[in-house]
């Protein structure tokens, strides 16, 4: 598993192509009613936008040499209609695409997020949380504006031209094929600009996301950074990942930016290059009239060239935005439901452990071929040196990990079999580190059953002893905490998170070092409120203060991976083994 | 009016949010800014670059005269040498056609660099000060605003930022250069009619006016949205692990989509508000053409002006329309200007409320290691007391142990002696001078403290625990795990120290974080070392191992060791129990006779010999007590030996 970190550039497994821009169709899919509707209203309104210079020859060559005071006020109402329709059209297509582009962030978003639910400790263990953020939230609204307006003004652009090629070619094919002969040109240079820009935008992407990646972090660990008086070199640090952004940024908009210029020079090539044929190569076969209607169209037909040549270099932008994303939402899924997995209704709480194996990364063993069974009701220590695979036993058993080898039952039923969340939601699993949600204290409390009433709150907090400091904060259950934990100690954060984890009534309690933090005498009165949670349930426990488990069924004392040792309190006391040499150390 | 307004909308949100009451009243959140004060703090920051800015500026201004060259251009082809005959003019008149629209270009392309250099200066220059400010901030600032919120204002606040700097300021003078040339050439030919064109400008001001009224309140709703969905968005990221623990997902999903609705709303309310505005605009803007066909064409029947001047004004109408469209988009952009540029002044100016005095020490020797604590109270905002009127001493090379109840006040000791929060009342000292009249830069090289919840920094190992002094020799990066008793698991990483462990540390167990926080700690070479709960998921091997360690750390330092087990303290020189904010100092013989505390501990923890049990219940509260009784006398023993 290589994990990342701030400053190595997240590279794409992919290749980057415009097959990203086709897929985010799925996306305008549901809106392509409004979109044909924007189009038609921007139709609409373009060929509204003819009408005007036609009025305003009838007033110039009828209404004015004739003094015809009737047909020029009748003529500039009809102006006024004209563009009064137009501007309404356009501010229908506005809403539309406000509407699309919005809900397009809205789908897209909820896409990426909901599918991040999905995924394995693992994909957010390997690497920097501001990275996966800036896709959230940044990237997603970076792409709306391409593909509603973008996409329509595209497609306006190319029927435009298709319209004033046609026209032209109706008119006289010679000076046609001269405006045309610029293409070739453009698509020249489309083509030779396009790899740099991608490769440009993609080198921006990543720079951008290093930097929010250290931002992220830096404010994270700012305790620690000031403990180690590290300001001066995180700046440091900070300046050099700004000056790599800033030079991404600017040959990515230096680049960008090259297009319309070029356009505009072939532009205006092209137009030099029909006066000159229609004046000095092909005189004597063109009149006045054609070539200045030519002159016109030229520059007609050029208009939505450069137009679309902007919005291109906008689609590159977006697509390395899309193919982000898309990687996100492409990540697989290493833990999910089997087909045919079941719904549990309820755990008796039988576990066993066949022959399970496991590597975090491969070659390195962490669990080594271990196999034991729990019977229901049974309380299960786990005890061995740090390191040594008790959490992963632990990890295994809520199907956070999958065994590398070996197999997992709950019940006689292969856990792979269970559907997750039925399988994790009648387990409570107190993990090391209490993370609590900016929220307020019984908010997150209740986050372990959602519908819980304001006593079943206050009664969990009661089991876990938390209800004294709880009653003396300002604000009592209703106290706001952050997800720093702000005012709370570290041992009242493990005690909310207890209480948490106890609420949501589970039928397999799992503690991982839950009580590390809380001293020892809330840990006595704790320890009545647990034994009454654990009576008739199944339970797992690490705890490193042996004290907290020698009450314990079965206690197994795990090093390298192995279960070296496994029995109550006084077998393994009389054993004088591992388990023996701890249990003195204390 | 506007400033009255922003502050009540600004007070509403602060109710909203529940934590951001903890420091209520503590710091005055500045609400708004004037507009001149917006802009002056974008020019103060784009120093450096001033003339790249101006100069960019001024080429906008030559390009928008150029552009009119080409019109007149084109008019002396048509008229003179296609229908004039004159074809030697051809060539000269094409090759000046070309040449602007080159020059043109070639301006442009230089305008943007210099804008680009400019902006992205600026955003440079914005961006460090606001990340400087964030590493100097008091840890209350951080319950206040949280991360995620200051991801937004680095990111969509300063994109705004930039917007407005690369391309509304030269947009507008653009817009202002177009609109000054046409009236001026339209007024040299008939200032009647000009008279009547420009007179639609009022109502398209009037408009923007109103519209801006009405949005500026929506822009700094969506800008709060936007901040929602970064903090939801971290939050749900860094809480991953709870999330499935608790089989959360869809609870989560809901969540989010509430926050990512709102924003979705919030953006089409102000879409739509925009769009009630636009078309009027956009009407007033075009009614010129109509306007020049009618008064003008009844102008040209009268005789007042040539059918050629008339043909003038419909070729310039869009110098004076397109501007006056502009107008609104420029208004629009201006808002979101605005609502963005007041959160990154606000973070931009935020000064810590915890910094160094004037003349305060800076000591560039190591500390003798002294720790005092005279009549301290203390109380985190608006909570209840921690600590009442405590004081007590910890002399040069001790090892003083602190146990107490949960929320005891433990941790706030240690973020006291560093000076992360200031004393409600009463003194630290730091051999014998209070913490606040040393430089915190110098309180923080002399006092290292391995915290409770653990942070590792997405790095390697090596360059977490060099974490101090990045060019730490390798050798001393090993020596250090050793004394932390980490080196052994860490040479069994696939990478051994050269294996980047994931933000926060995830991937290894927390003994093992816990022992790389120790190697941190201990490799800034303290002479005041903080465990503050350090060795609690760590076996009871490591840990005596690592008890051995620390008594014979290669240099001298006090070492204060904050535990609950029996095991961590009882070795110490010094026993403190935190009780009720107040203390009782022994060692484990005196206290486990005389406290109640400790000997409950003691006994919860099955430690046998112990003494008979004698309590002396005024030893519990009377800290007066504490300092005359042993303690001196165990400091006066220290000095001796």
């Amino acid at each position: 598993m290589a994990r990342n970190k701030y400053d190595i550039d997240e590279e794409l497994e992919k290749g980057f192509d415009f097959g990203k821009l086709k897929r985010s169709f799925v996306y305008i899919k549901p809106y392509k009613w409004f979109m044909i509707g924007a189009l038609l209203l921007s139709a609409l309104s373009s060929i509204l936008a003819l009408v005007t210079p036609t009025l305003l020859q009838r007033v110039m060559d009828i209404a004015i040499p004739d003094g015809n005071r009737g047909l020029l006020t009748r003529l500039s109402f009809l102006t006024l209609g004209a563009i009064l329709l137009s501007v309404v059209f356009g501010a229908l297509r506005g809403v539309i695409m406000s509407y699309c582009g919005q809900h397009m962030i809205y789908d897209i978003r909820k896409d990426i997020f909901d599918h991040l639910q999905q995924l394995p400790f693992s994909y957010y263990d390997s690497r920097p949380h501001g990275k996966i953020l800036v896709r959230v939230v940044n990237y997603v609204n970076s792409v709306s504006d391409t593909l509603t307006n973008g996409l329509v003004n595209a497609l306006l652009d190319l029927m435009n031209i298709v319209f004033i090629a046609v026209f032209m070619f109706a008119m006289d094919v010679k000076l046609s094929l001269i405006i045309l002969s610029g293409m070739p040109v453009l698509l020249v240079v489309i083509f030779l600009l396009k790899n740099v820009q991608k490769r440009a935008n993609f080198v921006l992407n990543n720079k951008s996301s290093n930097l929010t990646a250290y931002t992220c972090e830096s404010i994270e660990g700012v305790k620690v950074s000031q403990i180690f008086n590290r300001q001066q070199e995180n700046m440091e640090i900070y300046s050099r990942l700004n000056d790599v952004y800033q030079k991404a940024w600017f040959k990515s908009a230096y680049l960008n930016n090259a297009m319309s210029p070029i356009t505009e020079n072939l532009k205006q090539l092209v137009l030099a290059l029909v006066y000159v044929a229609g004046i000095l190569l092909i005189s004597p076969s063109i009149e006045v009239g054609v070539l200045i209607a030519m002159a016109t169209y030229s520059s007609r037909f050029w208009q939505p060239v450069v137009s679309l040549a902007n919005i291109y270099n906008n689609f590159l932008k977006t697509t390395s935005y899309l193919e982000r994303i898309f990687q996100t939402i492409d990540e697989p899924v290493d833990i999910k439901d089997t087909e045919g997995a079941k719904e549990i209704d309820n755990i008796e709480g039988n576990v066993e452990f066949r022959n399970v194996s496991f590597e975090y990364e491969k070659g390195v063993r962490v669990l080594d071929n271990v196999s034991f069974t729990v019977k229901k009701g049974e309380s299960v220590a786990f005890v061995g040196p740090t390191g040594a695979g008790k959490s992963t036993i632990i990890n295994l058993i809520s199907r956070f990990y999958e065994p590398t080898e070996g197999q997992i039952f709950i019940d006689g039923v292969e856990i792979r079999d269970i559907t997750i969340e039925s399988l994790r939601s009648k387990m409570g699993i107190m993990l090391q580190d209490s993370f609590i949600f900016t929220d307020t204290i019984a908010g997150n409390v209740r986050y372990g059953k959602l519908d819980a009433t304001d006593e079943e709150v206050r009664s969990a907090c009661r089991t876990v002893c938390a209800d004294t400091f709880i009653e003396k904060m300002p604000d009592g259950y209703e106290t706001g905490v952050t997800e720093r934990g702000g005012q709370l100690s570290q041992g009242q954060r493990q005690l909310v998170a207890f209480a948490r984890t106890v609420i949501s009534d589970p039928a397999v309690i799992i503690l991982d070092e839950a009580t590390s933090s809380i001293d020892a005498e809330t840990e006595k009165l704790l320890q009545t409120g647990i034994e009454h949670i654990l009576k008739g349930r199944t339970s797992f426990v690490i705890a490193h203060r042996l004290s907290t488990i020698r009450n314990c069924d079965k206690i197994m004392y795990i090093d390298k991976g192995r279960i070296t040792e496994c029995g109550t309190h006084d077998e393994l006391m009389a054993k004088k083994g591992d388990y023996y040499r701890l249990h003195n150390a204390q | 009016m506007e400033k009255d307004g922003n502050l009540k909308q600004k007070k509403r949100k602060r109710e909203k949010t529940p934590s951001s009451s903890y420091a209520d009243g503590e710091r005055k959140i500045i609400a708004s800014h004037s507009f001149s004060f917006r802009i002056k703090f974008v020019w103060h920051n784009l120093r450096g670059k001033r003339p790249q800015f101006i100069i960019g500026l001024l080429l906008t201004a030559i390009t928008s005269i150029i552009v009119i060259v080409n019109p007149y251009m084109s008019k002396i082809l048509v008229d003179d040498v296609i229908r004039g005959g004159k074809r030697d003019m051809l060539v000269p008149v094409l090759l000046v056609m070309s040449g602007v629209v080159l020059v043109k270009t070639g301006l442009h392309m230089l305008k943007i660099v210099m804008m680009e250099q400019a902006s992205q200066n600026m955003l440079m220059a914005i961006r460090k000060t606001i990340f400087r400010n964030i590493q100097y901030q008091e840890m209350s600032f951080f319950d206040k605003i949280k991360s995620g919120d200051i991801i937004t204002r680095t990111t969509g606040d300063l994109e705004y930022l930039r917007h407005f700097c690369a391309w509304v300021t030269y947009v507008t003078v653009d817009m202002v250069v177009t609109f000054t040339a046409a009236v001026v050439m339209l007024v040299y030919v008939s200032p009647v009619l000009t008279l009547a064109l420009i007179s639609v400008l009022p109502f398209i001001l009037l408009c923007s006016f109103i519209y801006n009224k009405k949005v500026a309140p929506l822009y700094r709703s969506i800008r709060q949205r936007l901040s929602d969905l970064n903090v939801g968005a971290s939050e749900n990221i860094n809480g991953n692990r709870v999330v499935k623990a608790f089989a959360r997902e869809e609870y989560e999903k809901e969540k989010f989509s509430h926050i990512n609705g709102q924003y979705m709303k919030d953006n089409m309310r102000a879409a739509f508000a925009w769009q009630r505005v636009v078309p009027v605009i956009d009407f007033l803007a075009q009614i010129l053409t109509f306007l020049t066909i009618l008064v003008g064409g009844a102008l040209c029947i009268n005789g007042s002006i040539s059918l050629g001047d008339l043909t003038l004004f419909t070729g310039l109408t869009w110098a004076l329309s397109d501007p006056m469209r502009q107008v609104s988009n420029i208004l629009n952009d201006m808002q979101r200007f605005s609502a963005s540029a007041d959160k990154v002044i606000e973070i931009y100016y935020a000064r810590p409320l915890i910094c160094d005095r004037h003349n305060a020490v800076d000591t560039k020797e190591r500390f003798k290691g002294k720790v005092e604590f005279r009549n301290v109270s203390f109380s985190y905002a608006k909570g209840p007391q921690v600590l009442s009127n405590v004081s007590f001493k910890f002399y040069p090379n001790e090892t003083i142990a602190i146990m107490g109840p949960t929320g005891s006040g433990k941790t706030t000791i240690a973020n006291l002696i560093a000076r992360f929060y200031d004393v409600s009342s009463g003194e630290v000292l730091i051999d014998g001078v209070d913490v606040r009249d040393r430089t915190l830069e110098s309180i923080h090289r002399g006092v290292s403290i391995a915290t409770q919840d653990v942070f590792l920094f997405s790095d390697t190992v090596d360059g977490n625990i060099s974490f101090c002094n990045p060019d730490m020799e390798l050798e001393q990066v090993y020596e250090c795990a050793e004394l932390a008793c980490a080196d052994g698991f860490i040479r069994r990483m696939p990478e051994g120290y050269n294996t980047i462990i994931g933000e926060r540390g995830v991937g290894l167990s927390g003994g093992q974080r816990q022992r790389i926080a120790l190697a941190r700690a201990i490799a800034a070479i303290p002479s005041i070392l903080i465990l503050d709960d350090t060795t609690s998921a760590v076996d009871m091997e490591t840990e005596k191992k690592m008890q051995y360690n620390l008594q014979h750390l290669p240099f001298h330092c006090t070492t204060i060791i904050i535990a609950q087990r029996i095991s961590s303290v009882r070795n110490a020189d010094k026993i403190m129990i935190l009780e009720n904010g107040s203390v009782t100092i022994g060692t484990h013989d005196s206290l486990a006779r005389t406290n109640r505390y400790y000997r409950n501990v003691c006994e919860l923890q099955k430690i046998e010999d112990l003494p008979p049990f004698e309590p002396d219940e005024a030893n519990g509260s009377s800290p007066e007590k504490v300092k005359t009784g042993f303690d001196d006398a165990i400091a006066t023993e220290k000095e001796v030996g």
